[in-house]
């Protein structure tokens, strides 16, 4: 046994083969998990055993995924991931704007939900604020605004250095449309997704030629969703 | 005005026969007839006033005329003179005007020019024969010139009437919906027969207090059609259009119906046969290519449940679940596509898209190992509305298609503007697609003859689905190939006009 107290991970399925698996998953990436089987049970454990974490799946028997996020909203700001199936694009942008900080698409593999996790587990404990984040042949300095892509300085306007870096420090979580338009631009702005795209695409052909594509990248797209940052 | 003149005609017409037509006289053209004769024939006959000034003038003319060739020839011969005038008013304005044109000749030849002259006593026998001659003449031509006009305007409305059914037929059996041609049927009914409306239904219809209803029946009379007239109509147009064209509709209106009946059922079996068609894809699918992972992941489970696995094993058994049930699942997601688009249910959720999201995303979705892709952006291309996760759904199948078929070598996505198109290509170096497979990769299931050796291929959904996308927002997708060099596919979305936004350097 650990010394130190595993986070707990409410995860919220139905199927108790999921519930099985995640509950192996999770132990194996050092969290234990605080299974649930319905809508009203989730919303109860979330309350009496305090989880740090939800996974929630979309389609419950008693009310769907979205409503569980909505209410546990309500009163906590513990990050939510919600499991979705291909194609549900619609019920993907309604979680997210009921309060979900991400989705991950059945069937998923443990690396990816853990990675997940973890990346939103971050946005709430916060690790020191480090100065220089290196990511494969890319380093940004946030103190000195300085871009490097393989050794060799990149000019960035100031506002694809500071999309960058709302990115880059939020690395592996999926930002929306919104949360980079605040980010970057403030409030006020969080409709005017076209201006981001074009500056998302200036960006990624400074950091990203396209003698890239197809390997490595940085900024990802979830299309009608957001971007994130390669973790 | 005709009508009046028709009326007039009427009065002075011999023929009633000739009535029965008189509605058909408007439409009835040149005949056959000789010049001279070819207006006398037509329908419209001249006046009869004008026929009595004409016959004057003849008469008149031929008196005349005797008089100077009274001294070449014998007086009683000269009444050959006025033969011309009785043949002419005959031929031009019937058998009545022609008699009376020969009575007035006699008169007049015998007044002038017959000993005694001034007198209307005949004197010579030979003078009554002038006259009988003259009479007989007359009746002998206007017999034969009614005879002629009628035969001509029997001829003439026979042949409007088969114009009629023509056209009749025409409207009925060219056009691909029966219901749809009854307007314009009813409409030549009406033109045909001089009527200001008419109108026909499938079924029986009721008349109305100034619409006349005449029932069509079939075969086994049962009736199939309403005929709908004016009631304000003649009773000879009504004796005309039931006696004629009402058999001739019945007829056309009963094929008619039988042809609808013969292309619906045979839609519906063409419907039936693809849908077959498609089950019979579907359940060989679903047999082979749903088991063959389903038997490696129970039998993989199976073995990870045995008491003497080595850690190796074990983790290879477990790889082999996961990857298997992965085929598994992204071969249902492609299902649920398919049958998404086949259901219509595929409405696009539009927004602005940029195509380098676009191809960024399709990319980054792409498992396992493969060859590279390179993704070329014209700086130019703007964004458009589209569904972005159908079009990365699309892109990402045609990326995988090009990787599985591609062979090692690097594919190449391009994406440049065309006028208001959007076009976006998919270029692999593989050993390309033969002319004859061209047309059918695109059907759902189908699978490429060079990939059925591999031991396992795609589900050959991928470019059924991908082009059910691209159209589903609006695009076209084509395939263009050179056996041994390659494979392009080029989509082509719209793009509307899009203010132009700052690009950096």
């Amino acid at each position: 046994m650990s010394s130190a107290p595993r986070p707990r991970v409410l995860v919220c399925d139905d199927e108790h083969q999921i519930l099985r698996g995640l509950r192996v998953i999770l132990r194996d990436a050092g969290y234990e998990a605080v299974p649930a089987s319905t809508g009203e049970e989730a919303l109860d454990l979330a309350a009496v055993r305090t989880p740090d974490a939800g996974i929630i799946d979309l389609v419950l028997p008693d009310m769907d995924g979205i409503e569980v996020c909505r209410r546990l909203r309500e009163w906590t700001d513990m990050p939510l991931i919600l499991l979705s199936a291909v194609g549900d694009e619609d019920a993907k942008v309604r979680a997210l704007a009921a309060g979900a900080d991400d989705y991950v698409t059945k069937p998923f593999g443990p690396r990816e939900l853990i990675a997940r996790l973890q990346a939103n587990l971050r946005r709430t404990e916060p690790e020191p604020e480090q100065s220089v984040i290196v990511t494969g042949e890319l380093e940004i300095n946030l103190a000195s605004h300085v871009v490097r892509l393989a050794g060799a300085e990149v000019h960035l306007t100031p506002i694809e250095f500071n999309l960058l870096a709302v990115l880059a420090r939020n690395r592996g979580r999926l930002m929306t449309h919104r949360d980079l338009l605040v980010g970057v631009w403030g409030h006020g702005h969080g409709e005017d997704t076209q201006v981001l795209r074009v500056h998302i695409a200036n960006l990624r052909r400074k950091i990203e030629p396209p003698e890239s594509a197809g390997g490595r990248r940085y900024i990802r797209t979830d299309p009608g969703v957001g971007y994130r940052f390669a973790a | 005005m005709i009508s009046s003149r028709l009326r007039a005609w009427r009065h002075l017409g011999p023929a009633s026969s000739l009535r029965t037509w008189r509605h058909l006289g408007q439409r009835i053209g040149a005949s056959a007839q000789a010049p001279a004769a070819a207006g006398a024939l037509r329908g419209r006959r001249p006046s009869p006033i004008g026929g009595l000034a004409a016959a004057a003038i003849a008469v008149t003319l031929a008196t005349l005329a005797i008089y100077p060739l009274r001294h070449i020839a014998p007086v009683v011969a000269l009444g050959v003179v006025y033969l011309p005038a009785v043949l002419l008013i005959a031929t031009y304005w019937g058998l009545w005007l022609g008699v009376l044109t020969a009575l007035v000749s006699g008169v007049a030849f015998n007044f002038f020019h017959l000993p005694p002259t001034g007198d209307l006593q005949l004197a010579d026998r030979r003078n009554w024969v002038s006259l009988a001659a003259f009479l007989i003449v007359a009746l002998a031509v206007g017999t034969i010139a009614e005879l002629a006009r009628s035969r001509a305007l029997e001829a003439e409305s026979r042949r409007a009437e088969a114009d009629l059914s023509a056209a009749l037929a025409g409207e009925l059996l060219r056009s691909e919906d029966t219901e749809r041609a009854l307007a314009t049927t009813a409409r030549r009914v009406a033109d045909g027969l001089g009527l200001r409306s008419a109108a026909l239904e499938l079924g029986a219809a009721a008349a109305g207090p100034d619409r006349l209803a005449l029932p069509l029946r079939d075969a086994d009379g049962h009736q199939i059609a309403t005929l709908l007239v004016s009631r304000e109509i003649p009773a000879d147009t009504e004796e005309r259009l039931r006696a004629r064209v009402i058999p001739t509709l019945e007829a056309l209106v009963a094929i008619a119906q039988r042809r609808d009946t013969l292309q619906a059922e045979a839609v519906e079996t063409a419907l039936l046969r693809r849908s077959d068609d498609i089950k019979t894809a579907v359940l060989r699918a679903v047999s082979h290519d749903l088991r063959t992972p389903l038997t490696s992941v129970v039998a993989a489970g199976h073995a990870l449940g045995t008491n003497s696995l080595s850690d190796a094993e074990r983790e290879e058994l477990s790889a082999v679940v996961v990857e298997e049930a992965t085929r598994l699942a992204e071969l249902v997601d492609k299902l649920l596509d398919l049958s998404r688009l086949q259901a219509g249910g595929a409405a696009p959720r539009t927004d602005w898209v940029s195509v380098e999201d676009l191809l960024a995303a399709a990319s980054d979705g792409l498992r396992g190992p493969g060859p590279p892709v390179r993704l070329l952006v014209d700086p130019g291309v703007p964004e458009f509305r589209a569904d972005a996760a159908q079009l990365e759904r699309a892109l990402a199948n045609l990326l995988e298609n090009a990787r599985r078929y591609g062979g090692e070598k690097p594919i190449t996505v391009q994406a440049r503007r065309a006028g208001d198109r959007l076009v976006i290509t998919v270029v692999d170096q593989g050993p390309g697609i033969d002319a004859a497979e061209l047309e059918r990769i695109f059907e759902p299931f189908y699978r490429g003859r060079s990939s059925a050796s591999a031991p396992w291929t795609g589900s050959g959904l991928g470019l059924a689905i991908a082009r059910g996308f691209i159209e589903a927002n609006g695009g076209t997708i084509t395939v263009d190939s050179l056996p041994g060099r390659g494979t392009s596919f080029i989509i082509s979305l719209p793009v509307e006009g899009q203010p132009a936004l700052p690009v950096s350097r």
